[in-house]
């Protein structure tokens, strides 16, 4: 989902061009639409007469704002130690493999972005992944196959 | 300002008050690496290069930031300091690609510097980076973020000096970048290649596309001379090796620019090798030009201009002694002479500002003026005053490419909106171009007292040639036409005007007016020159010769007084 124009002053309007609210606003954008889009970066710039590098350095500082494109759906597949242990490993490599990509890529089709996460707080169920808010715990190969297949095949309908 | 009293090495010095440890350092002597710091930029202790101890305080200090104090005891090379450099040495070099071996900054790189200072002579830790993009999407210089060790000097040049805010980081962490604007290439960027960057990164991430591996700083030989290629006058540092233009510096401290360029001082003429250049002089032969000897050319030309009808044109890139001699040669003669380029209207009121007067300024009024376009550097100057909270008025200029940077734009006929809008304690600068008409001259009348005038004079060296008596002039019939041209590039006008007679063109380059013309005359190019220019300010600055003259060419000045004296 984009932004339009309307949404982004809306934004803007909500918490005043103050140079303070920059990582408000800019946090409030990414949410609405997944990420930043470079046109709603330039709107925020004009507005609070910053530099546009200047919007986009907070932007990209902040893992919680994505100043890339993401894909439709965003698997967080978390990376540490009691999931790495629980067979998170293969769970890793299937996930590469089956959607093609690395992890911080996004499938050229726009499906799918793959991204490392820390601890989810759901050790006891590792490995496990977050699909946008959605968390999958006791992953197999076998299961994540399913899991991907599940979201595509609710796309299709 | 007071003095005071503190120690730096068991020695114990007076300085002045309201310093930093490094500036203190250095003025008594005491060497302290730096990474980040640049004196021509803000401090900003990211590097921890410069780390010392001093006695009473917790952990050590930044020397780059820290304030000098009343007596302070200050160590720059205890085995503390030694070893957090040797460190943060040792993390800079495993972050990113620094195999100095095939840089273009090996031997002037301040980071290779400092690693040999404090004996780096292996890799300690793993280097397990990744790899960047290499932008070469500008014409003049390449960025590879491969060596850049994030020192944010760039960032802070383009900021503070050009004022242009292209630059910032993107991302945190090892994968931190340079990059321009919303992170698009550096040629579709809002920079304008005025290589304030380059010139201060301290390694080889920016990179010089004519002199990278063209010679180290011990092989080079620095002239200062006076840009010519507009009325601003900025100082240049111009680099040469064997004959060969390197590169060119702007000079950091040195009025009027204080160090920043535009493309077309910096970059522009370098590239002009291009152009083909006159060598000897040329005399029209049945119908064609051919190389001639300067004995054979000059009687024939003084012959020429001494009989019958004569006219004498010039454009303004040539020095203020050829002007003068090309006024006394026609004062000689009775012929006129005058200018090809037009000049800036005569105000009748005001007092005349210098180009400093605009950074310092609350309130800059531009009327009649692009000096984006024209006077880059007056332009960045006033974009930096904005920057410090200036107010910038354009006065009967709705299209002004300042738009964006100013708080007020009226007509002329509204100027009474900027008047009640200046401050009663405002410095207020007015700065007036070619452009501004008899209705702009009146409206801008009330600030007569309270302003200063900087007038952006539209010929490159345009106040030298009116010192010497020299005003813009039409092109009328006459049977001989001496064209002063100089390097100045030929408008189309100008070769349908000047038909019709026996023309001499002392010309560096060919041009669509040297192909029509009778005789020419080779003249030297910028880096070529010496004497003197008068800038926009009326300030007379020296031109100093980088390259020796070809053997062909004769300066301009020296060819008109031989003339004078043929004609006898
Ligand atoms: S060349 Fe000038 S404008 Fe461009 S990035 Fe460097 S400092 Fe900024
Ligand atoms: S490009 Fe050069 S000046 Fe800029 S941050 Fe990197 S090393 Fe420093
Ligand atoms: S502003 Fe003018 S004098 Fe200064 S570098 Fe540019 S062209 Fe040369
Ligand atoms: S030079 Fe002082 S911290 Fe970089």
């Amino acid at each position: 989902m984009k932004t339009n124009l309307t949404q982004i002053h809306e934004v803007i309007n909500q918490h005043g061009t103050n140079r303070e609210a920059l990582v408000e606003i800019l946090r409030d954008l990414s949410q609405r639409s997944g990420y930043l889009t470079k046109e709603a970066m330039e709107v925020v710039a004009t507005q609070l007469q910053l530099p546009p590098s200047e919007v986009f350095s907070v932007a990209s500082f902040y893992t919680k704002i994505n100043v890339e494109q993401l894909g439709k759906h965003v698997i967080k597949f978390c990376e540490d130690a009691p999931c790495h242990i629980a067979g998170g490993r293969e769970i890793w490599e299937a996930l590469e493999h089956k959607l093609g990509i690395q992890f911080g890529e996004t499938t050229t089709d726009g499906f799918w972005t793959l991204w490392p996460t820390s601890c989810l707080g759901l050790c006891a169920v590792g490995p496990v992944m977050l699909v946008d808010d959605e968390p999958y715990g006791n992953l197999t190969p076998e299961k994540v196959t399913d899991i991907l297949n599940h979201y595509r095949a609710g796309d299709a309908a | 300002m007071s003095k005071i009293k503190l120690t730096i090495n068991d020695k114990e010095v007076m300085v002045e008050e309201g310093q930093t440890i490094l500036e203190v350092a250095k003025e008594v002597g005491v060497d302290i690496p730096v990474l980040c710091h640049h004196p021509a930029l803000t401090n900003w202790g990211a590097c921890r290069m410069c780390l010392v101890e001093v006695a009473g305080m917790r952990g050590l200090q930044t020397a780059c930031t820290c304030p000098a104090t009343e007596g302070m005891n200050i160590q720059t090379e205890t085995e503390q300091a030694v070893n957090v450099r040797k460190f943060v040495l040792e993390l800079l070099f495993s972050e990113r690609n620094h195999y100095c071996m095939f840089c273009q900054m090996s031997g002037d790189c301040e980071l290779q510097d400092a690693a040999y200072r404090y004996g780096l002579e292996h890799f300690t830790y793993p280097r397990p980076y990744e790899k960047f993009e290499i932008d070469a999407s500008r014409k003049y210089f390449i960025q590879d973020p491969n060596r850049c060790i994030l020192c944010s000097r760039c960032i802070r040049a383009c900021a503070e000096i050009a004022a242009n805010h292209t630059l910032n980081l993107k991302g945190r962490g090892a994968g931190t970048r340079v990059i321009a604007d919303l992170d698009v290439p550096f040629g579709e960027s809002t920079c304008i290649e005025c290589g304030t960057c380059l010139q201060v990164c301290p390694t080889g991430a920016l990179i010089d596309v004519r002199s990278a591996y063209g010679g180290r700083e011990k092989d080079v030989t620095h002239t200062q001379t006076t840009c010519l290629q507009c009325s601003v006058g900025c100082q240049l540092d111009v680099v040469t090796r064997y004959e060969r233009l390197l590169r060119v510096d702007g000079i950091f401290g040195a009025a009027p620019n204080d160090g920043l360029l535009c493309v077309k001082g910096r970059f522009e003429p370098l590239y002009d090798e291009e152009r083909q250049r006159v060598q000897t002089p040329l005399v029209r032969k049945d119908g064609q030009l051919q190389e001639c000897s300067w004995e054979e050319a000059l009687p024939w030309v003084a012959e020429k201009l001494a009989t019958g009808t004569a006219q004498g044109l010039a454009a303004t890139a040539t020095t203020n002694a050829a002007f003068q001699a090309f006024g006394k040669l026609f004062e000689k003669i009775g012929d006129p002479a005058g200018l090809l380029c037009g000049t800036l209207p005569e105000l009748g009121y005001g007092k005349g500002a210098t180009i400093p007067d605009v950074l310092a300024a609350d309130y800059i009024v531009v009327a009649g003026a692009k000096p984006l376009t024209t006077h880059k550097v007056v332009g960045y100057f006033i974009k930096r005053a904005a920057d410090n909270g200036a107010t910038i008025a354009l006065v009967g200029e709705p299209e002004n490419e300042l738009r964006s940077y100013a708080q007020l734009n009226v007509s002329y006929a509204e100027m009474d909106k900027v008047s009640v809008d200046i401050p009663d304690a405002a410095a207020v600068v007015v700065v007036y171009g070619a452009g501004l008409t008899a209705e702009g001259i009146a409206a801008l009348k009330p600030l007569a007292e309270k302003a200063v005038f900087l007038g952006l004079e539209p010929g490159r060296n345009g106040r030298g040639a009116a010192a010497a008596g020299l005003a813009p002039l039409a092109p009328a019939p006459a049977e001989t036409r001496l064209v002063l041209l100089g390097e100045h590039p030929v408008k189309a006008a100008w070769v349908e005007q000047l038909n019709g007679a026996f023309t001499v063109v002392q010309a560096s380059y060919h041009s669509p007016l040297t192909e029509k013309a009778d005789v020419v005359l080779p003249t030297p190019i910028w880096a070529e020159r010496s004497g003197h220019v008068t800038n926009l300010e009326g300030q007379v600055l020296p031109l100093q010769a980088a390259l020796e003259l070809p053997s062909g060419v004769r300066d301009e000045a020296e060819v008109l007084v031989a003339l004078a004296k043929l004609i006898g």
